[in-house]
């Protein structure tokens, strides 16, 4: 069985009597793209922090590779703040080569390969100029490839989408595809559901410091019920005749006048299933519209859940 | 070490590549060069003071004063022009330039021939700065009352280059009863004291003549008498053979109190730097990115060798530029001034220069970690300064106490306060030419490499909390104040 990239077991760490994490334990398997997620304050910063040995963890234990993080553990690992600066008098290729060095990559080598990722990332005429002269969206690629230039086994993501537009957003989206195809390990934090979704393999979620989910994408799009909706023009009793499939609801009639129906359906429940049961029975469909769940509403759900199950507490 | 010599790197580069490192680095020897010239320049600035004096004794004295003041005068330029002929001119030509000078012996007549003997026709200015400055002129009234409106400016009066203002009016008269006269001296410049010291002088010695003449003794008995003075030879017991103290025994106790001073500068200065520097990496979100590639104490190591490596450049520039200076100065003033020669002979010290270093490192170490710690809990220059006070206050201390244990540098209070470790770099740099016991040294010197070692332990952990935002200038606030800590985590 390959090495997780990183493996944190119990990690707990607490700031002046405020839980900020709580317990948490998951591995990121070498190879995957991780999203880690949650609401604000959840603990993800401090989660990470304590991954990569910047703040110590009253508890528990963090591995990377293995082992835990020093100076050679931590040469394999790429990682984006989500508090970004980089030194403003320097110039981009300047600081790209400086954390290429730092990363341990030879002088010469790191001179070269920040100038063809400033090409590859379209900044090439800005490699001699200062960071205070660029865009902050040309600084935040500097920075990006500063996270990036030293070629890691294992990259971290915090927060890398905010403040880009969507134009760069998709451009980070490619590089993040691009590196898990060259066989790196990804774990990244974000809020925005629709790229976790599309980029990640599995997710962590958390929420008030502990972890309330760990798996597939699949896995956590399974906890929220799959809708159907349908527009019936007969005057068949719908919800005796499909309430053993799931929840069945009567929403607003259309515009046409036909009635509209929601059905969540139970676990397990093919969509086809109610098809089937409203063609058998005669009901005169004028829609049938499945609904796919997406990780937005599995996000919403989970971590509405887990607020249930603890109740709010610290700040 | 990669990181180490990264993060130095950096931060060396950080302020020598730019153009306000090397104006500073030239603007000291500069300034020091504009300030060693400023007296002489003040000197020739002065104006020209007017004064009258009303003689109530009719008796000559104020001739006797205007004399003397001539005759100091005449005694100041004659000894500025044999130092300008030590430097400009051969033995034969400098006795035939004083010759020249002498051959008017009460006034100023031969100064324009010595000079051109000296080839430097044109420099009387120069030459006279500083003593030709005080100059009588006619009283235009006899009363106080009405000399007021000339004193205070409200009137001019005449003098040989036009209408100016009266300096000084000095009232000369006899109390009954009394052989001896009174002076009462007006002046609105309470500060300027040439005028009033030099009408003192003049009447003290004429005094002491003419009483010494009204018992009989003749003018050459007189002159005899006055210039008695008991021979007096000043030696130091660890010298073998009996050269006396001078100048150049006092130069490395002056040249210690000198680079205690320096010390003090460039460690504030220097330590300054790191806190600024590092309050803008935070204000710019660059920590947590360096945090996370290098170890907390490779990138405090490394800011601090960074910046001791940019004061290290300022020292070797300027103690390049000061040796040289000393050297050549020492040279040319051999043959001017062998005394002056001799002090600055004496005041290249390689010891104490390597001494000096020494307690600069380890006073640099302690003060900049403990600025850095500080430093990581500051957002802004506001935070860092109300932080920075009570460590300023403890700077400032041994400051006070040099410029006070100059006189006694051995007294008990110093030998006391060498040992306290954040005073030790300063106060034992002033002392070692006193040569303290060895074991005080070597005492000190182990308290305060102790302290250091307690101080870096205690940076790196106050800059591990502070430099992630963990911990803030009103935590250290909260904890004086006992304030219950809040919270902001993500």
């Amino acid at each position: 069985m390959t090495m997780p990239a990183l493996d944190v077991d119990g990690l707990t760490k607490t700031f002046s009597g405020f839980p900020a994490v709580r317990q948490v334990s998951f591995s990121v398997p070498s190879g995957s793209i991780t999203g880690f997620l949650g609401p604000n304050g959840a603990g993800k910063t401090t989660t990470l922090r304590m991954a990569l040995g910047i703040i110590r963890p009253d508890a528990g234990k963090a591995l990377l590779f293995g082992q835990p993080p020093t100076q050679r553990t931590l040469d394999r690992v790429g990682f984006l703040p989500e508090e970004r600066g980089v030194y403003r008098k320097m110039t981009a290729e300047q600081v790209i080569a400086l954390f290429a060095r730092l990363k341990g990559v030879p002088a010469a080598e790191a001179r070269r390969r920040a100038l063809t990722s400033l090409e590859r990332f379209g900044l090439a005429a800005s490699a001699g100029k200062k960071i205070k002269e660029l865009s902050k969206g040309m600084a935040q690629k500097v920075q990006i490839i500063a996270a990036i230039i030293h070629e890691p086994d294992f990259i971290i993501l915090d927060e890398p989408f905010s403040g880009l537009d969507p134009v760069n957003q998709a451009m980070l989206e490619d590089v993040i595809l691009e590196q898990a195809k060259a066989g790196r390990t990804i774990l990244f934090s974000t809020h925005v559901m629709a790229q976790a979704e599309r980029i990640c393999d599995r997710i962590v979620l958390m929420a008030r410091g502990s972890k309330i989910f760990d798996g597939k994408v699949d896995e956590a799009l399974s906890v929220v019920p799959r809708l159907v909706t349908i527009g019936v023009d007969s005057h068949d009793d719908i919800s005796a005749l499909l309430s053993r499939f799931g929840e069945v609801t009567r929403l607003e009639p259309d515009a046409d006048g036909a009635a509209v129906w929601q059905i969540a359906l139970t676990s397990g429940v093919d969509p086809q299933h109610v098809l089937r049961a409203c063609v058998e029975a005669g009901v005169r469909l004028t829609r049938f519209e499945p609904v796919r769940p997406h990780l937005h509403d599995a996000f919403v759900r989970l971590v509405s859940a887990s607020e249930t199950a603890q109740p709010a507490g610290g700040k | 070490m990669r990181a180490i010599y990264l993060i130095a790197r950096r931060e060396y580069l950080s302020y020598v590549a730019t153009w306000g490192f090397w104006l500073s680095l030239a603007s000291v020897p500069l300034f020091m060069l504009v300030g060693a010239a400023i007296p002489a320049l003040v000197q020739s600035a002065q104006p020209v003071r007017h004064y009258v004096i009303i003689d109530e004794t009719n008796s000559g004295l104020d001739t006797v004063i205007q004399a003397s003041i001539e005759r100091e005068r005449r005694e100041q330029t004659r000894a500025a022009l044999e130092a300008a002929a030590q430097v400009s001119a051969d033995a034969e030509a400098r006795e035939r330039a004083l010759a020249a000078f002498d051959a008017d012996p009460v006034g100023l007549d031969g100064l324009d021939d010595a000079l051109e003997i000296l080839g430097m026709e044109g420099s009387a200015d120069m030459i006279e700065a500083g003593s030709g400055l005080l100059v009588r002129v006619d009283a235009p009234a006899r009363t106080i009352d009405a000399l007021r409106p000339y004193l205070v400016g409200d009137q001019p009066v005449s003098t040989p280059s036009g209408e100016r203002s009266l300096f000084a009016a000095v009232f000369l008269t006899r109390e009954a009863g009394s052989d001896l006269p009174l002076i009462t001296y007006y002046s609105t410049n309470v500060t300027e004291q040439s005028l009033s010291g030099a009408v003192r002088r003049a009447l003290r010695d004429h005094v002491r003549e003419q009483a010494l003449a009204a018992r009989g003794l003749d003018p050459a008995e007189i002159e005899a008498l006055s210039s008695l003075e008991p021979e007096m030879r000043n030696l130091n017991p660890e010298t073998v053979d009996d050269t006396e103290v001078g100048a150049a025994d006092f130069a490395p106790y002056i040249v210690a109190v000198i680079l205690a001073i320096m010390l003090w500068t460039a460690i504030f200065s220097v330590a300054n730097m790191l806190l600024t520097s590092l309050v803008e990496e935070k204000g710019g979100k660059i920590i947590e990115l360096l945090l996370s590639t290098v170890r907390v104490s490779d990138l405090l190591i490394g800011k601090l060798l960074g910046v001791a490596a940019v004061s290290f450049t300022l020292f070797a520039v300027w103690g390049l530029i000061g040796t040289s200076g000393l050297i050549i100065a020492g040279s040319f003033l051999q043959d001017v001034d062998p005394e002056i020669a001799g002090f600055l002979g004496e005041a290249i010290q390689p010891g104490l220069f390597l001494a000096a270093l020494a307690y600069f490192m380890v006073g640099y170490l302690m003060y900049g970690a403990i600025f850095l710690a500080l430093g990581s809990l500051c957002e802004t220059l506001h935070d860092a300064q109300t932080l920075m006070s009570p460590l300023i206050l403890v700077l400032m201390l041994p400051l006070m106490i040099l410029v006070f244990a100059m006189r006694s540098i051995d007294s008990l209070a110093v030998q006391v306060v060498s040992w306290v470790p954040l005073w030790t770099p300063f106060v034992m740099i002033a002392r070692l030419p006193s040569q303290p016991p060895l074991w005080e040294i070597a005492g000190t010197s182990l308290v305060m490499l102790a302290t250091l070692a307690l101080v870096l332990w205690g940076a790196a952990a106050v800059f591990q909390q502070g430099a992630l935002g963990h911990a803030n200038a009103d935590s250290v606030k909260r904890v004086f104040s006992r304030k219950k800590p809040v919270t902001d985590e993500e």
